[in-house]
């Protein structure tokens, strides 16, 4: 989930945009980008290659018994305590559905229509390459030195061998994928996620992950090296990443708005478990998993009216 | 091109803390991991029946109707259909009429057969690699898996299932850290909620997507 650095880059003495940038191409992917298209396809965009996460590293299995996890967990938030903002955020969630809808979907399933699938995936290998330098600055903040090394050896053989990125020599050379952000930096270090935020031009975020996004939008060597959004470069990168994002999420995001009840709750949690998911692989720690036995308690019926009160049906 | 002074002042700094951080961070970090058990029974369940399931879904042998009939089959075999049915209405499990109950186990089983198969069908033609799994009690087991193939990165999925020896079941699937199951259970009660607690209006929605 990087392309909203490029949006908040605003260091100063960056140039503006020139003449000759594409505006419209670089209008219409930013918007892309904005109505959360990044954010969704990052909650269902193939994650790296499995780390032997230390939670999956089994012990013997004579151990089972002791070794088990204890059943009692904490007890999950309820819906109102992660989204709090509930009203504001299906506001927002209706006016990004609006321009998706209006502008960002057409220009994405035009993309789709007209590029061969062969040069879309590389475009968004090439998308993904210019991660890797973030994912080594962030590894080397969470200390884990092998995840650096790693991502800066691959973003050295992909930029050389793989011509730029567009083929992943590096994970055929047993260098697999591994993604690292601020936000997930943070939850390394035992911050909490926040409340739930859907922002208009933004989608959805939580208040960590919205702080992540603008730390890493300030530090990624790859706009500081080459003028951040200001370059042809940079609107340039902003531009096919924020297509490659939403195009590879318009599946899924065709799927939720046909099969889903709630599409506004199904991708809270949707996000909500992807990013914990991310941290995960970052602390090792064991996931926390409700209870298939014992249905949770009904709660009282003054906050069940008070929970249907926030919760305006957007479809 | 060098880069100009000021950036190269910025990089450098970046680098020193970057350094510095990296080294406090190693020298302070142990992740907080937990070994946990394994289950050499659940993996073995996992990477039988979830090849099954892949393998019919890649069989161009059969026609659309014959894959529908032959994934029902394998999901009652190795699915919880029960337990997942009670577990995505949440709290209102609880509370819900006996005649609703049946009218939404009826509904929600033909929606969940077109969304299961629809995700899962995502992965046709490729084959499932089992990489671990955690038992989080003896009889409560997430196994790790990757579905490999299909000229893509592989794809974690994760089975959660429940059961003993060699009876397991499925009760949820994770691709790519996201519960289907969880996600669902989510999905409905907020839309409950949304109507004041009115579990037909659920009921009804979950009969027009299965339509579509």
């Amino acid at each position: 989930m990087i392309t909203r650095r490029d949006i908040v880059e605003t260091r100063p003495g960056a140039d503006r945009p020139r003449a000759g940038t594409p505006l419209i191409v670089a209008l219409g992917l930013t918007l892309s980008v904005a109505l959360g298209g990044a954010a969704w396809t990052d909650a269902v965009e193939p994650s790296p290659a499995p780390e032997a996460s230390p939670a999956l590293q089994a012990a013997p299995a004579p151990l089972a018994a002791a070794a088990a996890i204890p059943p009692t967990m904490p007890t999950p938030p309820t819906a109102a305590q992660k989204d709090p903002w509930r009203g504001f955020n299906r506001g927002s969630y209706a006016f990004n559905g609006f321009l998706d809808r209006a502008l960002v979907r057409p220009i994405a399933r035009a993309y789709m229509k007209i590029t061969p699938s062969p040069i879309r995936r590389g475009l968004g290998r090439v998308v993904d390459n210019l991660r890797e330098p973030s994912t080594v600055l962030n590894s080397s903040l969470q200390g884990r030195p092998k995840q650096a090394v790693r991502a800066g050896a691959r973003f050295v053989i992909n930029s050389t061998v793989g011509v730029l990125g567009v083929f992943d020599v590096a994970s055929r050379a047993g260098l697999e994928r591994s993604r690292a952000d601020f936000g997930q930096t943070l939850g390394r270090y035992g911050v909490d996620t926040g409340p739930y935020l859907y922002l208009p031009l933004v989608g959805p975020l939580n208040l960590r992950d919205g702080v992540g996004q603008v730390v890493d939008a300030l530090t990624d060597p790859i706009s500081l090296a080459t003028g951040g959004l200001g370059s042809d470069f940079g609107a340039g990168r902003l531009g096919v990443t924020a297509l490659d994002y939403r195009a590879s999420a318009d599946a899924t995001l065709e799927a939720i708005a046909q099969e889903a009840t709630d599409p506004y709750a199904t991708i809270q949690s949707a996000y909500l478990q992807n990013r914990e998911s991310v941290v995960r692989e970052a602390t090792g720690a064991p996931e926390v998993l409700p209870d298939f036995e014992d249905p949770p308690e009904l709660p009282a019926p003054a906050e069940t009216v008070a929970l249907a009160a926030l919760s305006e049906p957007i479809y | 091109m060098p880069p100009a002074p000021a950036r190269r002042h910025l990089l450098t700094r970046l680098g020193g803390v970057l350094a510095l951080a990296g080294l406090a961070a190693a020298a302070r970090a142990q992740p907080a991991a937990r070994r946990s058990a394994r289950s050499p029974e659940a993996e073995a369940f996992v990477a039988v029946q979830a090849q099954k399931v892949l393998s019919v879904l890649a069989d161009r042998s059969l026609s659309l109707g014959q894959k529908q009939q032959a994934f029902r089959r394998l999901i009652d075999q190795i699915a919880d259909v029960p337990k997942i049915t009670n577990f995505v209405l949440g709290k209102y499990a609880r509370s819900i009429e006996p005649t609703q109950r049946a009218r939404f186990n009826t509904v929600f089983r033909t929606y969940a057969e077109t969304v299961y198969q629809t995700r899962i069908s995502e992965f046709r033609g490729e084959t499932l690699k089992v990489t671990g799994s955690v038992a989080r009690t003896p009889g409560d087991v997430v196994v790790a898996s990757l579905v490999l193939g299909g000229g893509r990165d592989p794809i974690p999925v994760s089975w959660r299932v429940l059961g003993a020896g060699a009876a397991w079941k499925v009760v949820d699937v994770q691709i790519r850290g996201v519960w289907l199951a969880i996600t669902q259970q989510q999905d409905f009660v907020s839309t409950i909620d949304n109507a004041g607690g009115d579990i037909g209006v659920l009921i009804a929605q979950l009969q027009r997507n299965s339509r579509t």
